[in-house]
């Protein structure tokens, strides 16, 4: 016959220690999917992909220091769906006629900037931040130039990367 | 017949015992209508949830299509647009008058010993609100929802460490995408409320087990000391919380509620244009409790100081509202006993409403 707890003080420590030790097992046994669950996506890399910009010869074209939006669209797989992103590339030609390609996306938070001609810059709707024409931060909270797209020239087409240049921390986009 | 039935379930679980237990709480009688909030955000969140679940019936958390199936339900569905608007301004509602709720605890210095852990499970709460509201307000799919989960995944950016992390987790993927809004979902529809729904009886269970403790004004014939705290367990005079408070619940609910329907027939919700990843001159805007904090965001420039706004300041705030009870720990609760505090807490409702209202102000002119 088994003793009752209140028999012996040993009986009831035991009991406790094995009715904590189940509850840890299920507990840990339920939690470990769990966490696989959520942390999954820290496991996946990124789908990095080219898109078609256009010919840099019509790129070159634009007047120098005024910018032009260009769209493109990225085929991108997104979780269990492929989806086309599309993002606004801003081409600025500087005038010695390099290209510039800036993501429209302001590098503080990621709001879509707006070019006000009147003054030439670059405006963040969200919280103020302004940019210039070559992408330099000249007001506001952005802490870091414009982002520029990872681009590369193909046989006079211009492809674009879905992913900025010098940006460790995959910010924005 | 009536008596039968009752008799017959006291023989078995002495149910007439049992509502006499709930019910029979007795209440501080002075500040009976100032004690009618924390009803009113039960009674809130039981609406927000009733709303929430037959909203379920037609919403799809996919973003491409989250924004449409809102609009069908709103346009298309009988009488789709007073429980949509029900729900919306109800969630309004709820925050505001949480923020009152606050408040009035906070002023009449309620909080105080031995009622430290039911502030504690009331920020717990509070901070989960806030949250529902604005992921609710990223599920309706459209382009504030859109720029929304952006700019908050990239707030959440900015944790010192782990931020690349946390934005990671929250997006479901390095893409704002489908398992984004599904995350975002999950989240709203069942994480939180569940954590509500456990919170709201803690809170509750805890204000019955400190008693009958009010606010300074049902002390005037006590003659211990402020420091006595026998004296907090003693008010002038109570009166059960069945009928005479919740009469008083019920009148303050039917008010709020008849202003919530109204909002909710004549204004409805406003369901923006579907997400334009192209448009040049869209300019996001944050739902108005969310306006002190976007202000915020506006200052600290450049790269060392942007973890003030992002972070410091925000995680500082929330943690000084956690800690309050073990910060001012003084016996006092009359307002008028504890000038400091009373100003301090005036004072940063003044900076709260001063930056929503700025905060609300066009921010950029629209492009020429």
């Amino acid at each position: 016959m088994t003793k009752s707890s209140e028999d012996s003080p040993s009986r009831r420590t035991f009991m406790t220690v094995i009715i904590g030790l189940i509850s840890a097992v299920i507990g840990v046994a339920v939690a470990i999917p769990i966490l696989g669950t959520i942390l999954s996506p820290l496991f996946k890399k990124r789908d990095i992909v080219w898109a078609e910009l256009g010919k840099i010869d019509d790129l070159k074209k634009i007047e120098p220091l005024t910018p032009k939006f260009v769209p493109v669209y990225f085929r991108v797989k997104e979780g269990w769906t492929i989806n086309t992103l599309p993002r606004q590339v801003i081409v600025v030609k500087d005038i010695t006629g390099k290209l510039y390609f800036f993501s429209n996306q302001c590098t503080h938070l990621g709001c879509p900037l707006h070019w006000i001609p009147a003054r030439q810059k670059f405006l963040c709707p969200c919280h103020g931040g302004m940019f210039n024409v070559l992408g330099k931060v000249v007001g506001g909270p952005p802490p870091r130039p414009l982002f520029q797209w990872v681009h590369k020239l193909n046989n006079g087409t211009v492809l674009i990367q879905n992913k900025f240049m010098d940006n460790p921390k995959d910010r924005g986009v | 017949m009536f008596k039968k039935i009752q008799e017959w379930f006291d023989e078995r679980i002495g149910l007439t015992e049992l509502i006499n237990e709930f019910n029979g709480e007795r209440i501080p009688a002075r500040g009976g209508w100032a004690y009618t909030f924390g009803s009113l955000l039960a009674f809130l969140f039981i609406i927000q949830v009733v709303t929430g679940m037959f909203l379920l019936f037609y919403y799809v958390p996919y973003f491409p299509m989250a924004r449409n199936s809102t609009y069908f339900l709103k346009h298309h569905v009988l009488m789709g647009n007073i429980l949509l608007g029900i729900h919306l301004w109800g969630a309004f509602t709820m925050i505001f008058i949480l923020l009152v709720h606050m408040s009035r605890v906070y002023f009449s210095g309620s909080y105080k010993k031995p009622r430290e852990m039911q502030w504690v499970a009331g920020m717990v709460l509070f901070s989960v609100v806030v949250i529902l509201g604005l992921t609710g307000y990223m599920l309706v799919g459209n382009e504030n929802s859109w720029w929304t989960i952006n700019v908050l995944d990239n707030v959440a950016s900015h944790v010192p460490f782990i931020g690349g992390f946390i934005r990671i987790l929250v997006k479901g993927g390095t893409e704002t995408s489908v398992l984004t809004m599904q995350h975002i979902f999950a989240i709203h529809v069942w994480l939180l409320p569940i954590v509500v729904i456990m919170f709201i009886p803690i809170h509750i269970f805890l204000v019955r087990k400190t008693g009958e403790q009010g606010m300074a004004l049902e002390y005037k014939n006590s003659k211990l000391s402020d420091d006595d705290i026998n004296k907090w367990k003693h008010p002038d005079a109570t009166v059960p919380f069945f009928p005479d408070q919740l009469f008083k619940d019920m009148i303050v609910a039917l008010g709020v509620f008849a202003v919530i329907y109204f909002l909710a027939v004549y204004y409805g919700a406003a369901i923006g244009p579907m997400y334009r990843p192209l448009a040049l001159n869209f300019a996001p805007e944050a739902d108005w409790y969310f306006l002190a904090n976007e202000e915020l965001l506006k200052y600290f420039p450049g790269h060392g100081l942007i973890i003030f706004s992002t972070f410091l300041v925000p995680v500082l705030g929330f943690a000084i509202l956690f800690a309050l009870p073990f910060i001012d720990r003084g016996h006092e609760r009359s307002p008028f006993k504890r000038p400091a505090a009373t100003v301090l807490g005036i004072l940063f409702l003044l900076l709260l409403v001063y930056l929503t209202l700025i905060g609300g102000e066009p921010k950029a002119p629209a492009t020429v």
